[in-house]
């Protein structure tokens, strides 16, 4: 059996989310690995999240939020690209592959960059074969 | 060669003034303790425990530790090196502390030692800096200003292969007993409840296994990105000796280099984390 792997999408409410939900409505095709999570801002996203989320059992996240400037609470996402750019730099030095980590800035517009994402982050998942390092492995 | 008794005569006359006059109800310092290689934390409030004052090569410890611990409002004196004057210039651009009731006993050194294993450790646990960023008075003047790059121990476990590394921090993390003392060492944690203590949500376990230390320390590094000043009290008050200061150069090296700004250099400062410039790139994300 092929590997599956298992992709925590954390998505804002304004731009990406609203960007899947065009995808959707569009009967764009993608892969149904990503879960998406909506959140109201980008820069909702506690970097604990995305830890926690590999722990839990992620073989990657994909956070999508608004472009630099769009953001519906005007900074948001410019406190958020900060803090999510450390977040990987930490799990880059711990060993952790830094693909398994990636934002992307998808406006509600962009439906079919949103599809084309997830295929390609699906894909790279792919090939990285499943997130073993941080997972909890039951007794 | 570094006149202690010197330092410690000046900084017993600075403490004895400043007690004295009333401009300060407490002077934050060194104190005696079991034996010479471990003098303690101490709070001088009475101008009789000014002669308990010591100051040696083992005077590690960072005194900016103990400012939150006062009600804000308090005047405190207090002995800093360099990496403790960088944690109080951090701990103002938090407005943990204010700079008007503050008086710095600044104190230029080099070659302190750790008590553990008598080795140097300018520039190798510590940010490698000699003279204090911010001071009021001057307790030593046989130093100057030069100072050793605190990056280069770096270098060995940057050339690391990312599944050695993997395996390096999870050896290391795995050692770890949950005492919480690099947290109760660290000048700049003093979140209350710090979220490991939190249960709703709970963060991660609290059990001293691979999973809840990984959770823990990764996300303490990351609530100390661009604030962490490396004084490296983390790992000298670890325990079971885990090199956490590596993994904190390492963050702070690379807020650095994206943010052009190093933690706790000056009060005009914001911490990197609570700020944002509309030109950042999108390259640090990459």
């Amino acid at each position: 059996m092929s590997f599956e792997p298992k992709i925590l999408g954390i998505a804002c409410n304004w731009c990406t989310y609203t960007g899947a939900d065009l995808a959707g409505t569009t009967r764009l095709e993608y892969p149904q690995n990503v879960r998406v999570v909506r959140v109201m801002c980008s820069s909702r996203i506690n970097p604990s999240f995305i830890f926690r989320a590999f722990q839990l059992g992620a073989d990657g996240v994909l956070v999508g939020g608004c472009h630099p400037g769009d953001c519906h609470y005007n900074t948001g996402n410019l406190y958020a690209r900060r803090r999510l750019a450390t977040a990987k730099k930490i799990l880059e030095f711990a060993g952790i592959e830094p693909g398994r980590f990636r934002v992307e800035w998808i406006s509600a517009s962009e439906g079919n960059k949103f599809a084309e994402v997830v295929e390609e982050f699906t894909n790279q998942i792919k090939n990285l074969g499943p997130q073993m390092k941080l997972k909890i492995q039951e007794p | 060669m570094i006149r202690f008794k010197q330092i410690e005569e000046r900084l017993k006359k600075e403490a004895k003034i400043l007690l004295e006059s009333g401009e300060v109800t407490v002077v934050l310092a060194y104190g005696k303790g079991y034996d010479e290689k471990h003098p303690m934390p101490y709070a001088a409030k009475k101008i009789a425990d000014v002669e308990d004052l010591v100051f040696n090569e083992y005077c590690n410890h960072n005194m900016a530790r103990y400012l939150v611990r006062y009600p804000q409002g308090t005047k405190i004196a207090i002995a800093v090196k360099a990496a403790d004057s960088r944690a109080v210039v951090q701990l103002i651009q938090e407005e943990k502390v204010k700079r008007d009731d503050l008086v710095l006993l600044g104190i230029p050194i080099h070659g302190m030692k750790d008590p553990r294993t008598g080795e140097v450790i300018d520039g190798k646990t510590t940010c490698g800096m000699y003279t204090p960023v911010l001071y009021d008075v001057l307790l030593n003047d046989d130093v100057h200003g030069h100072k050793i790059s605190p990056y280069d121990v770096l270098a060995k476990y940057e050339a690391m292969d990312k599944d050695e590394r993997w395996e390096f921090w999870k050896k290391e993390l795995d050692k770890c007993i949950r005492c919480y003392a690099c947290r109760k060492a660290c000048p700049m944690c003093y979140c209350d409840p710090c979220f490991i203590d939190q249960s709703k949500p709970k963060w991660a376990d609290k059990a001293p296994q691979s999973p809840g230390n990984m959770m823990y320390h990764l996300t303490r590094f990351h609530h100390l990105a661009g604030r962490c000043v490396d004084c490296g009290e983390c790992s000298r008050a670890c325990p079971v000796n885990i090199p956490l200061y590596l993994f904190h150069k390492k963050v702070a090296k690379e807020c650095e280099e994206m943010f052009h700004q190093k933690a706790g250099m000056s009060i005009e400062d914001k911490p990197v984390l609570i700020d944002f410039r509309v030109e950042d790139s999108d390259k640090i994300l990459e």
